[in-house]
């Protein structure tokens, strides 16, 4: 096993560390098998049997894994995700856990054994959850828009817009002025109406092709575009193709690309519910 | 066969999407055996800040408030209809 040099000069000191599981997800099989060292820092990753379902560990200190280096978080979370992918490949389907999740031992317990407790104690729940995601994956689905292009595209369709630009021209200076921030909020009104109307629009139809979606918060683009929808969609594989049909034709209107992203693990549809 | 938007994955890419998922999501286990990290800094908030990308702010103000609009819109339409379109299917 290998730890990292503060979880080295943690253990040495006299603060006794308990033992801890690293859980990855639980998958859909009651398999007890060991997938090899492909864990965290080379970590031997098993698998936690309970009745038709396991829990994919990795033996470890009970104390999350934290470190200040992103390229070394980043490689965590790339590993984290490799475990998982190899159980999704292995046994279908899978409950991913996020990253860090460490369930520890106690005085008169194994780690090991809290896993077993826990996996008992959740089956019905876990084993339904497998349930609805057979056969399913997750996608991401961003769309952007160009705010320049489709700003132009209103100052054409919107007559308001239009006799405003034609009036500013006539007026003086001072008053110009004026009338341009009156257009500037009146474009940015136009814009919010636009954004909203192609919000639903598209949601519409991506939502026909999923079982489920989530919408995430909108993220700062790349510069030039801007997210206007951000959805997790759980989506049969049999389905993802006539997804990306419609993606296609989304990315085809003007001022408009689509980026399409996964199969991931079901990440955002595993949470509480 | 018809030539469709192929989804992208495991490349440099797809790594912000791979950190929202990962960082952020997953089965949450309700256990008093997790270890927490309440209290403890959260693992991958310096790169979270760090990654350009990553921040949920907006690149528009203006548009802070439609976000959320679309998002109530959105929590609002799952209640009234949308039925799963495939029915689930559990395995006995």
């Amino acid at each position: 096993m290998q730890f990292s040099e503060e979880t080295k000069v943690m253990a040495g000191t006299q603060v006794a560390i308990e033992e801890g599981s690293y859980l990855y997800c639980i998958a859909d099989a009651g398999e007890k098998v060991s997938l090899g060292k492909i864990g965290l820092e080379g970590n031997k990753v098993y698998t936690i049997p309970c009745q038709d379902v396991c829990a994919v560990v990795h033996h470890c200190l009970a104390q999350p894994y934290r470190s200040e280096d992103r390229e070394v978080v980043k490689a965590w979370v790339r590993t984290h995700q490799q475990v998982v992918e190899a159980a999704w490949e292995r046994w279908g389907t899978v409950l991913p856990m996020g990253f860090d999740t460490i369930i520890r031992g106690e005085a008169q317990k194994s780690a090991e054994q809290n896993v077993k407790d826990w996996l008992e104690q959740e089956y019905e729940r876990l084993k339904s959850k497998i349930g609805e995601l057979r056969g399913k994956a997750e996608y991401g689905v961003q769309v952007f828009w160009n705010p320049k292009l489709v700003a132009q595209n209103l100052t054409h369709t919107s007559p308001e817009i239009r006799n405003l630009e034609e009036e500013i021209k006539t007026k003086p200076k001072g008053l110009a002025y004026m009338y341009r921030q009156r257009l500037e909020s009146l474009v940015k009104h136009e814009m919010e109406s636009k954004a909203d109307e192609c919000f639903k629009d598209f949601y519409t139809r991506i939502r026909k092709y999923a079982d489920d979606v989530r919408v995430e918060k909108t993220k700062k683009a790349e510069p030039g575009l801007q997210m206007i929808m951000n959805l997790s969609c759980l989506v049969h594989k049999d389905r993802y193709a006539e997804l990306g049909e419609e993606l296609d034709r989304i990315n085809s209107l003007e001022g408009f690309s689509v980026r399409f992203t996964g199969p991931w693990p079901p990440y955002s549809f595993v949470g509480s519910g | 066969m018809k030539v469709f938007m192929e989804p992208m994955r495991h490349s440099q890419a797809t790594l912000v999407d791979l950190l929202d998922r990962v960082l952020d999501k997953g089965l949450v286990i309700n256990a008093d055996l997790i270890i927490s990290l309440a209290g403890v800094p959260l693992i991958g908030v310096n790169l979270r800040a760090a990654l350009a990308g990553m921040e949920t702010m907006l690149k528009y103000g203006v548009m802070a408030d439609w976000d959320e609009r679309t998002r109530l819109w959105e929590r609002e339409h799952r209640k009234e209809n949308v039925p799963p379109i495939c029915p689930v299917v559990i395995r006995e």
